[in-house]
């Protein structure tokens, strides 16, 4: 299926797909996608370079065309441990992108669908921008999620809405072994002066689920959008993500990518900042162990003048686990007084634990401030001995360092229950890492 | 209290102690000094449990128990505490509740209760006077761009908190100015009991006018090749240490 720069794909069975879509608009959607696949015009080598498809993705997945139906029983059950009774968040529940209504309590004024339920003005928002702001040209896993993605989320918070409450989304995937089935595409429209913060969680409900989700995010004058990824699957998925957001003019993002567990990730962040004064920030925090592998491409455009944008990934790895980051920024000729900012910190455990990263900057503009930086090392022996020094044992000294490695991140997180969440994840993080050593 | 002997240290198979020999009792002071490299604040660390440093053979025994393979916790619960010539700096972590951890698990390990947030705000408030040590300092992180002189000071601040049996300052008047120096010396005079006892680390006599050591050894090429009493120091600031 993967050549070196290119995708084959029974064509016959996938036409048949495309032609089963019942809405003409995403119908010629979808005929688009196939034909940047049909181009070949991705540099899989370069843009996966430390991300091995080809072994990975034959030796685990199926590459036959087939869409799977089977839900497995007592799918209930296994959802309910994930429901959270807190009336200070709003829950959304998706099994295979398909919004579980009983499980979930959004109020009806905030515009929160699957495609197929849209109104007359939401259709005409998707028709307006749907499709066009993903990273399909230059990935091919997003292009084949254009194709065959099966259900959507639409989110579209009005002019002037504030969603007072943090939105959390639990994904669940059933199919097993299988490349096309879950597939989900989100897009998330915010007008002027709206507001939201919303926290996707994935889960498989089958071991060795492959999962593809795109988001494409408009954010309109002042608007401000937090978006928060948690990746803790423990049922040895593999993950293809890419979530791009397009800033307008005085627009705020603040994006945090956490990723703890998962046989293989990747996700892509594309910012594309297309006004003047625009803000993002983009965060990251990944956990590894085992054979995990998790590589996070990010990308900022600024393309207009004075915009600020500040990146901070930070990483550790045990294990025989896997770390990438490729962080790049362009700095357009129009975007003076642009403040860029980048940096990847990396802390490896084990012996045969990795970590490939990259910063790559293109600037054009003459007045900019731009810096970055990386560090890769281990953990500091003489903080360790220090710390034991004052009666704190060693594995208590190894947790304390590792939170406080990660505390920077943490403490930009401003919703109290995420904040908690992750704190929660990465203390049993830690405890795996000190029962492994 | 301790009785170390014959003890032979290498790192890196660089022999550094070449068979030394200390014996301190309850409520003792004694100074070390000697020239760069030879050895001191290796045998400070290795009294504290680094195990970077390899103990070829002899004996390190705290109240008679051998202690060579005990980790540095444990020392330090049973009452051993080092005051680091170069203070380590932790970003991230807070002075404040580094410090209530350590003192809570010592007091564990002692049977005490732990300290509630008041008990131990009040314990705090008695040291942070005795050391004369800036509430703001503590509330940062663990040395994170503290001053030479805040360092030290925040070492001496940590064992009056936590109350060792045995302290072992590696240099801790260096880098301090006069007033520091007077007011770090006061508190460990304070701190003193005919029950606990003291190693100073240092290069300068000075110090010794303050912190009135009960013996002064001369630790030259990994062994003590003299010991004597305070007067041993004035002698060495005289001659060097050419004449040994
Ligand atoms: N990792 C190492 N590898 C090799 N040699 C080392 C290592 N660490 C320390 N040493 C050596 O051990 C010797 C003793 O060092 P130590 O720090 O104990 O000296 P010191 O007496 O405290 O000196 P100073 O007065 O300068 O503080 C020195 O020669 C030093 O270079
Ligand atoms: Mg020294």
């Amino acid at each position: 299926m993967f050549k070196s720069d290119s995708l084959t794909l029974d064509s016959k069975k996938i036409k048949d797909f495309i032609n089963k879509e019942s809405n003409p608009f995403l119908k010629k959607s979808r005929n688009n996608f196939l034909k940047k696949l049909g181009e070949k015009k991705f540099n899989i080598k370069e843009e996966y370079k430390y991300t091995p498809l080809k072994q990975s993705l034959e030796k685990k997945f199926s590459l036959e065309f087939k869409i799977d139906k089977n839900i497995p029983s007592n799918i209930e059950k296994k959802i309910l441990p994930y429901i959270v009774n807190d009336n200070s968040v709003y829950q959304i529940i998706t099994l295979d992108g398909k919004i579980i209504k009983k499980f979930s309590n959004i109020p009806s004024k905030i515009s929160f669908k699957n495609f197929e339920e849209l109104d007359k003005k939401e259709k005409k928002i998707l028709h307006q921008y749907f499709g066009e702001n993903d990273d399909s040209d230059s990935d091919v896993f997003s292009a084949l999620n254009g194709v065959l993605w099966s259900k959507g989320l639409f989110i579209y918070i009005k002019k002037n809405q504030i969603v007072d409450n943090p939105i959390i989304i639990n994904n669940f995937y059933t199919s097993e072994r299988n490349i096309f089935s879950s597939q989900l595409r989100n897009f998330i429209f915010m007008e002027k002066n709206s507001k939201l913060s919303i926290c996707e969680l994935d889960c498989a409900l089958a071991s060795n689920n492959f999962n593809s989700n795109v988001t494409e995010i408009i954010l309109e004058e002042r608007s401000e959008l937090d978006y928060f990824k948690i990746q803790n699957d423990k049922n040895n998925s593999t993950s293809f993500n890419s979530t791009n957001i397009k800033q307008k003019r005085n627009s705020i993002s603040n994006t945090f990518t956490f990723s703890f567990s998962g046989d293989m990730i990747r996700n892509n962040l594309n910012i594309s900042l297309i006004d003047e004064s625009c803000y993002c920030n983009m965060y990251g925090i990944y956990a590894l162990n085992d054979d995990s592998h998790v590589d996070n491409h990010t990308s900022v455009d600024h393309i207009q003048k004075n915009s600020i944008s500040n990146e901070h990934y930070k990483g550790i790895m045990n294990g025989n686990s896997n770390g990438v980051f490729n962080g790049k920024i362009f700095v357009r000729k129009e975007a003076q007084k642009t403040n860029a900012f980048q940096s990847n910190n990396n802390i490896i455990l084990s012996d045969n634990a990795k970590i490939n990263t990259k910063p790559q900057l293109e600037i054009w503009a003459d007045d900019v401030k731009c810096s970055h930086g990386c560090t890769t090392g281990q953990l500091d022996e003489n903080a360790i001995f220090y710390l034991q020094s004052r009666g704190i044992n060693k594995d208590k000294a190894v947790s304390i360092l590792i939170n406080a490695f990660f505390d920077e991140i943490i403490q930009k997180i401003n919703q109290n229950i995420i904040k908690d969440k992750v704190h929660k994840i990465l203390s049993s993080k830690i405890e795996s890492y000190l029962n492994e050593h | 209290m301790l009785s170390i002997k014959k003890l032979k240290v290498s790192i890196e198979n660089n022999l550094i102690l070449k068979g030394l020999n200390l014996e301190i009792k309850n409520g003792e002071v004694h100074a070390i000094m000697g020239p760069n490299g030879s050895g001191k604040s290796t045998l400070a660390s290795v009294i504290a449990g680094n195990d970077n440093y390899k103990i070829e053979s002899g004996s390190i025994s705290f109240f008679g128990k051998n202690i060579n393979n005990f980790s540095p916790d444990e020392r330090a619960m049973m009452g051993i505490f080092l005051a680091f010539q170069y203070p380590v700096e932790i970003p991230g972590v807070s002075t404040i509740n580094f410090i209530k951890t350590a003192l809570n698990r010592i007091r564990e390990f002692n049977k005490k209760k732990p300290l509630d947030a008041v008990g131990f705000l009040n314990t705090m408030k008695k040291k942070m006077n005795l050391v004369k040590i800036d509430r703001d300092l503590l509330s940062r992180s663990i040395n994170e761009g503290f001053s030479g002189g805040e360092k030290k000071r925040n070492e001496i601040f940590q064992m009056a908190m936590l109350e060792p049996k045995l302290s072992i300052l590696d240099e801790t008047d260096s880098g301090l100015d006069i007033d520091a120096l007077k007011i770090v010396s006061n508190g460990v005079n304070k701190l003193r009991t005919k029950d606990n006892s003291t190693i100073v680390v240092t290069h300068y006599q000075r110090l010794l006018d303050y912190i009135i050591p009960d013996y002064v050894h001369v630790l030259i090429d990994g062994k003590i090749v003299k010991s004597g009493n305070k007067d041993l120091a004035l002698e060495l600031e005289n001659k060097g240490y050419d004449w040994l």
